[in-house]
């Protein structure tokens, strides 16, 4: 009988065959994960934007920004990443001394980053409290300077451990050829400051205070929009080169079904609005309140679709020789 | 002591035997296989080829999943064996994305319906939920019937060739396909077999060094002495999966060359 296909595929296991998506993290609950890696992402740079521009003053905005970026672990990023383990109650086992993997696991050493910020932050939040508003004697206010200054400082590595860990822990993923490179991290981190520096002046807005530091932050934001975009396209232009799973991933950012929320959300929304109108706004002498919200709503919107992007388009190598 | 298995795809019927054995030694759930058969049926030109490739977890020397896991449930036994302690997992998925052979699976409430959905557990579910209970949160893989293998060593049975002490998908295997031994022994039965027909392992580029190989008979015969790339390489053939680009690309050369190497 002649044939009627060149080949036959009777595999019951499709996924170790062909490159197929990971679906752990970003399907169903996997969700949760995304949305914590975005929250994760927009309170490390929120929070560090605040503790650098405090360095100089402890003004009202700087203030409410590391509360606002410190909430944002506290209240999303850790109850997301727990809500998502399959047994929560047992959290307790990745925190050391009750496990010595944070040796090796990234996700383990996560575990302490965010547990180490999450407490420090929480008296650095407090001491910048008092210095910006208590009633200190001179004594008083030099004492607590230096606590501020120290638990700013471990705070802030913390805060940056925090937001790069995850980076590290997907690029560590040997099979997932899209992710295997060390410029993950970078890309997340520097993308967390861009959003953070956007959300910010959204603080800048809501408290009134410190409005002459929006032309800083703005001239900040461009430079740091450039750089990513740089960034993300070099990411891209090395995932073609790299392998054939990292081509096939890129292909499917690019060109494929992940496309419209990679152009439109991340480069269009993302990337491209919020530069356009920050140099939109650096023209206007005044009422540039309503471009500055829309870049700062773009701004957040690429932040989750940058995580979702990347998250979506992870897909593994076969397990066998003969597929990419 | 490295506990390891060599699988003869030459000789693997694709009976499922294994995967059927493995099922009622742990009574896995509905939806959860720990040794897959990966079958290929080649129709080309009227010649049908037939390429079979039994895979379970691979017990890596050098685990990513274990150096991905948070609590240390994931471990490795000193013998080399990959085991998970289900008390100890947090169900965090990292190590189902870190596997390079995506052998692990999550077990939630869709992997483990029940074998007829909707309707009371088999008596056999049952008793499984007592004797090999599996935690619905928790990742799990092939942990190389590792408690056969510590009930005969206990005993003093020789794992790989006393049957008490020896994984159950070897034991059904009924073509003799797979073979467990001590990879460690230069002598054991796995390392003569690997030394013979030229075994190989899968991905080694990613440098986990795994203990499940892979010879094939059929290349050259039982003097088979063929390079392990060609051998590789012939496995392509038969799965004929691969156009000439991305075969030039892993192997770099063509395929052509291969054939008349091999």
């Amino acid at each position: 009988m002649k044939a009627q296909t060149r080949r036959q595929w009777i595999t019951t296991h499709e996924w170790m065959v062909k490159p197929m998506r990971q679906t752990e993290w970003i399907s169903g609950q996997g969700i949760l994960v995304w949305l914590a890696e975005v929250f994760s992402a927009l309170g490390m740079g929120t929070y560090l934007v605040g503790l650098i521009a405090g360095i100089w003053e402890i003004s009202a905005w700087a203030f409410w920004a590391t509360v606002i970026g410190w909430l944002l672990i506290v209240l999303f990023k850790f109850p997301l990443h727990l809500v998502y383990l399959g047994k929560p109650l047992r959290f307790w086992r990745a925190f050391p001394p009750f496990s010595k993997a944070w040796k090796t696991s990234w996700m383990a050493r996560g575990v302490v980053f965010t547990t180490v910020f999450v407490g420090v932050g929480f008296f650095q939040n407090v001491f910048w409290y008092f210095l910006r508003w208590g009633d200190l004697s001179a004594s008083g206010a030099g004492a607590l300077t230096v606590l501020a200054w120290i638990t700013g400082l471990v705070a802030g590595v913390f805060m940056v451990l925090t937001g790069v860990y995850c980076g590290f822990a997907m690029s560590y993923c040997k099979g997932v050829q899209f992710w295997n490179t060390g410029l993950l991290p970078i890309v997340f981190v520097l993308m967390g400051l861009a959003d953070g520096l956007a959300l910010s002046m959204g603080v800048i807005l809501a408290t009134g205070a410190g409005e002459g530091t929006i032309a800083t932050l703005e001239s900040w934001t461009r430079v740091l929009l450039i750089v990513n975009a740089l960034l993300i396209a070099g990411y891209l232009i090395r995932a073609y080169r790299r392998h054939a799973a990292a081509e096939m991933a890129a292909q499917d950012l690019v060109k494929g079904s992940t496309a419209g929320v990679f152009w439109i959300l991340l480069v269009l929304l993302g990337i491209v609005t919020p530069f356009v109108l920050s140099v939109v706004t650096a023209f206007m002498e005044s009422n540039a309140e309503p471009i500055l919200i829309v870049a700062i709503v773009c701004h957040t919107i690429g932040a989750f679709a940058l995580k979702y992007s990347v998250l979506k388009v992870g897909i593994y190598r076969s397990i066998l020789p003969g597929v990419a | 002591m490295r506990w390891g298995m060599v699988i003869n795809l030459a000789k693997c019927m694709r009976c499922h035997a294994c995967v059927a054995a493995c099922r009622i030694e742990h009574f896995l759930p509905l939806h959860i296989t720990w040794v897959k058969l990966i079958a290929y049926e080649v129709d080309e030109a009227g010649a049908v080829d037939v390429s079979t490739y039994p895979v379970r977890c691979n017990q890596c020397a050098d685990a990513p999943c274990v150096h991905a896991c948070p609590t240390e449930a994931s471990h490795q036994r000193e013998d080399g064996i990959v085991v998970i302690d289900s008390d100890k997992c947090i169900g965090c998925r990292y190590c189902v994305i870190a596997c390079p052979y995506q052998n692990r699976t999550f077990v939630n409430k869709e992997k483990d319906p029940g074998y007829f959905p909707g309707f009371e557990r088999t008596r056999f579910e049952k008793m499984g939920q007592k004797l090999y209970p599996h935690q619905r949160g928790t990742t799990e893989k092939c942990n190389f019937c590792v408690e056969r293998v510590d009930y005969g060593l206990e005993r003093g049975l020789r794992p790989g060739i006393d049957r008490d002490a020896t994984p159950a998908c070897v034991n059904t295997c009924q073509a003799r396909a797979l073979t467990f031994g001590d990879l460690d022994d230069p002598d054991s039965n796995v390392n003569q077999l690997i030394r013979k027909h030229d075994g190989f392992q899968l991905r080694t580029e990613y440098g986990t060094d795994p203990s499940v190989w892979y010879v094939d008979y059929r290349l050259g015969g039982n003097d088979n002495k063929a390079p392990r790339d060609a051998q590789t390489g012939h496995h392509i053939q038969h799965l004929s999966s691969v156009d000439r680009d991305a075969y030039r690309r892993i192997f770099g050369r063509d395929k052509e060359d291969a054939e008349v190497t091999s």
